[in-house]
């Protein structure tokens, strides 16, 4: 008597045993010597099983560990009606696919709506240790009666909810790929890398949602969400919700001079680097010519000591004593307003939380200690928060009204993500945040800066970058003069309000100028990335700034 | 084993050469160097050891070398711990509670430590300096963090795990490895087989005992594109080869070519007279008690059968066997001897349902009498094997009167 064909799970693929009549499931199969049975991608489940019930084929299905759960919301809103709009798409496409709305717009209670309508075992997968916590506790208090489970931080649950980061459930997804019917993948750009895009290809979830406000990546790989997730089924962008879900803004470049020794050393390090760059015909400005002088700092002794002091050059640039100064008349000005500070580096982080006595995260920060740090900003109990990258992505703290950057690092990316903290509206009517750019005058740094800003040069005021068109260099010279600082702080501000904006605005250069109005307030930036081409962000690499 | 920035090879043609340091004088200084500053450091921060390895490090050019020495010194011989008087995370919420009251500035600061340190000396009744209060807020940081311990080997300790390393480097780029076991005493391949399972790696067998195997590794889904996501595996699986006595192997090694962004395929090899040493312990020779003292008694019986310790592997579909005994006799026969002792039910099924599989010949297994076979689901009556049943010792007589 033959036996009933059974698919069974196998660290990340399918065993589709003894071969089922009919052919459908032959598209899917590849034969495997070493275990001699059929073995089918863990991806290609939902596929292979329509296939088989269309042609009627009686099997056994080992492999599903997935099952319903009740899911009665204590959370209930009323949706906007992009997150109406958004649900129904989803579903409209068989709740596979990537929905695009931007920082703010209310994504995860999208996510909730979705888990409401497919009540089933649900993996969540989050970028940073921050959003795991952030998702864990909305879904806490969404789904009190639920299973709720953290994997990554060191916690290792295996749940009916599960949230995880992606490089936890990329360690793990051989084991979890059959256990959760629906995926849903938050800022799901992190997922199209050779090491995280087996979340969802070992994985045999139905039902996948990915959300991003940015899912566009320079490496060209987001046309494999398609595949990963599904296709786009709903896409907003800032200005269609302006001034419903997002703040106003205001952003002002403050720049700082080094002190003379400060000076003195960095000009004499940037003249042994330099001078080795010239001898060895090496040129910064691209890709390549980077990577020659990291393999010739390994070679030769004239290389390691330009490396070394490009180093020392560079930390001056960031660290200086000059920063810390304006840091402290920053915070002094906005008390007790809630402030966010960024650093690039950690030494930076610990420095001033020491010296000044402000609560700190990175990622060596505990995971619940960082959970209660963010709570009691956002309650109020403290008022400032220093933190280097953690904090770049989808954290949610509503509270910050200020933000200051003490140091940039190039990545266009961050740069609005960060901008995005500040944005949120939160509960607060016309919250006016500020955003605080401090960087060292006539360093390297300073052209890092600019370049993010889509100008050419530092000094190259309203230079409108050639091709792509940023438009607006025209109001460029209304720009009011420089603010002044009292006392002695050797401040030079950014070309006051209307420039600042403009800051932001050119970011995107390929944006369309037609709107130029929606352009100035109200504008969300992290849309924009989304217009801008990819071409031209490679052509401005980081290299330089490692 | 190394992370992927201080590994070091060169290209000759297609071959990969991994950097190894010869055990010499020079290096064992350099090792020695190092092993000291190390022991320099006991009792102080992970921060000041880290600037005393970069002031070795100097402006010289061999600073990969150092920095991966110092690597594998510091995550295999050392302990770092927090130490403080007090809870750091304690006192960072107190502090910043406190601070957050107040503009936050270098006089701010004073004041806050001072009143924290005053708080606690009440609470605890004892004296608690503002100095504590500002050294114990990080102490739990990673730069803050002790020296206690430091267990410290030798230089040529060191240079041969950094040798080691340095080869299994090569295989985190590895979507596959052919491995030619030839067949040897003791093989040691148990140990081998264990890890293979541990690292949920894939093996396919084929070959018999008298040519050796060929045993491919890779992973459940190798089979659809190559993938470098078992690579850490294959590299965790070198160590425990190094203690089979002969082997060679070839991996297929997935690279990408950063100028043009495409994907190039190399081939590594590596054989058995690699002279890397492992660190992984040899495993017991004996599963048993019941194995040990039954292969003693065969050494004192004068026989022509000769015993030979775990040398066959069975292959069977995504698996292998491995009996416990070989018994080969000069005129060429042989058995393989499998000893069935005390175990769970399960266990019991798919051991049989092996053996059955395994389409043997000239299997011998002994069974203990103890076992409730019929309880656990086994049927003897369709098993290809000669058996033997003992009640505490197998006694190799018993063993002989089924095999002459």
């Amino acid at each position: 008597m033959a036996r009933t064909p059974t698919l069974t799970f196998d660290r990340g693929t399918l065993i589709l045993h003894p071969p089922p009549r009919g052919k459908a499931w032959m598209d899917y199969a590849t034969w495997d010597d070493r275990v001699e049975k059929f073995r089918i991608p863990a991806i290609r489940y939902r596929s292979l099983v329509e296939a088989l019930q269309a042609e009627d084929v009686y099997f056994i299905d080992e492999a599903k560990e997935f099952y319903p759960v009740d899911l009665v919301p204590s959370l209930e809103m009323e949706p906007y009606p992009h997150q109406s709009e958004a649900l129904a798409a989803w579903k409209l496409a068989g709740r596979q696919g990537v929905v695009v709305l931007p920082t703010a717009a209310g994504k995860t209670y999208l996510a909730q709506m979705a888990m409401q309508s497919t009540p089933r075992t649900t993996l969540i997968v989050v970028p940073t240790l921050d959003l795991m916590h952030q998702w864990y506790a909305h879904l806490e208090a969404a789904f009190p009666d639920a299973e709720v489970g953290l994997l990554g931080g060191g916690s290792r649950d295996r749940t009916a909810i599960l949230v995880a980061t992606y490089d936890s459930a990329a360690i793990h997804a051989e084991t979890l790929g059959n256990l959760y019917a629906l995926i849903i993948f938050d800022e799901c750009h992190h997922l199209p890398t050779d090491f995280g895009r087996v979340i969802a290809e070992y994985a045999i979830a139905p039902y996948r949602l990915g959300l991003s406000a940015t899912p566009e990546r320079t490496d060209g790989k987001h046309a494999d969400l398609n595949i990963l997730i599904g296709p786009e089924v709903y896409r907003k962008r800032a200005e269609d919700l302006a001034g419903k879900a997002l703040a106003e803004h205001e952003i002002i470049q403050i720049k700082v001079k080094l002190s003379q020794l400060e000076r003195e050393r960095y000009n004499e390090l940037i003249q042994t680097r330099n001078d080795f760059l010239r001898q060895s015909k090496i040129s910064l400005g691209s890709i390549q010519g980077w990577q020659m002088f990291v393999q010739m700092s390994a070679r030769s002794q004239a290389g390691r000591r330009a490396m070394l002091a490009h180093r020392e050059a560079k930390e001056i640039a960031l660290g200086t004593d000059g920063k810390l100064r304006i840091l402290a008349d920053l915070l002094a000005e906005h008390f007790p307003a809630r402030i966010l500070i960024f650093t690039a580096d950690n030494a930076t982080v610990y420095s001033i939380s020491q010296q000044l006595l402000i609560p700190a995260i990175t990622h060596q920060t505990p995971v619940k200690e960082r959970h209660e740090i963010l709570t009691k900003f956002r309650e109020g109990e403290y008022n400032t928060l220093v933190a280097s990258h953690v904090l770049n992505e989808g954290v949610d703290v509503p509270a910050a009204s200020v933000a200051i950057i003490l140091s940039g690092t190039g990545s266009t990316r961050e740069y609005i993500q960060r901008l995005g903290r500040v944005l949120r509206k939160g509960n607060i009517e016309n919250k006016q945040a500020i955003l605080y750019e401090v960087v060292a005058e006539d360093t390297s740094e300073e052209r890092t800066s600019a370049r993010r800003r889509g100008e050419k040069r530092a000094g190259g005021a309203g230079e409108a970058e050639g091709a792509g068109g940023a438009g607006d260099a025209g109001e460029a010279g209304e720009a009011g003069g420089e603010r002044k600082k009292p006392g002695n702080l050797q401040v030079v501000y950014g070309r006051g309000k209307g420039r600042s904006d403009k800051a932001a605005e050119q970011l995107e250069i390929n944006y369309s100028t037609q709107n130029k109005k929606s352009q100035i307030k109200n504008s969300d930036v992290t849309d924009r990335v989304t217009e801008s081409s990819p071409k031209r962000r490679r052509n401005h690499p980081k290299e330089t700034e490692d | 084993m190394l992370p992927t920035e201080l590994l070091s090879h060169r290209q000759n043609g297609e071959e990969i050469i991994p950097k190894r340091l010869k055990i010499d004088d020079k290096n064992q200084a350099l090792a020695t160097e190092l092993i000291n500053c190390f022991q320099a450091a006991m009792g102080k921060t992970q921060g000041v050891l880290e600037r005393q390895l970069l002031d070795l490090e100097g402006d010289a050019t061999d600073y990969r070398v150092k920095r991966g020495l110092a690597y594998i010194i510091k995550s295999n011989f050392c302990t770092f711990e927090v130490v403080s008087p007090l809870e750091p995370p304690m006192l960072r919420e107190r502090v910043f509670t406190l601070a957050a009251r107040s503009v936050p500035s270098k006089e701010s600061t004073q004041v806050t430590l001072t009143q924290v340190a005053d708080q606690l000396s009440q609470e605890l009744e004892r004296e608690v300096l503002l100095e504590q209060v500002r050294d114990g807020l990080y102490a739990d940081l990673t730069e803050n963090k002790i020296l206690t311990d430091f267990n410290a080997p030798t230089p040529v300790d060191i240079l041969n795990r950094y040798n080691l390393s340095q080869v299994q480097g090569i295989f985190y780029k590895a979507s596959q490895l052919i491995l030619n076991a030839h067949r040897n005493v003791p093989g040691e391949y148990k140990l081998l087989f264990r890890y293979l399972k541990l690292f949920q790696l894939m093996a396919y067998i084929e070959g018999d005992a008298d040519h050796g195997f060929t045993i491919t590794v890779d992973g459940p889904t190798s089979l659809f594109n190559p993938s470098t996501r078992y690579g850490l595996a294959i590299a965790k699986l070198i160590p425990a080869l190094l203690h089979v006595t002969k082997w060679s192997l070839s991996a297929t090694l997935q690279t990408r070519d950063v100028y043009t962004n495409t994907w190039k395929t190399g081939r590594f090899t590596l054989n058995s007279e690699c002279g890397l040493v492992s660190h992984y312990s040899k495993g017991k020779p004996y599963d048993s008690m019941l194995e040990a003292s039954f292969a003693d008694k065969w050494d004192a019986l004068k026989t022509d059968w000769t015993l030979e310790r775990e040398v066959d592997l069975l292959p069977i579909p995504g698996s292998v066997m491995i009996p416990d005994f070989r018994l080969v006799h000069p005129d060429g026969r042989s058995f393989l001897l499998e000893i069935v002792g005390y175990w769970r039910p399960e266990y019991l099924q798919k051991k049989f349902s092996q053996v059955r599989r395994s389409g043997c010949d000239n299997l011998i297994l002994a069974i203990s009498e103890r076992l409730n076979l019929e309880k656990a689901g086994v049927k003897l009556n369709n098993v290809p094997a000669r058996i033997v049943w003992f009640k505490d010792k197998l006694l190799p007589k018993a063993v002989l009167t089924v095999i002459d």
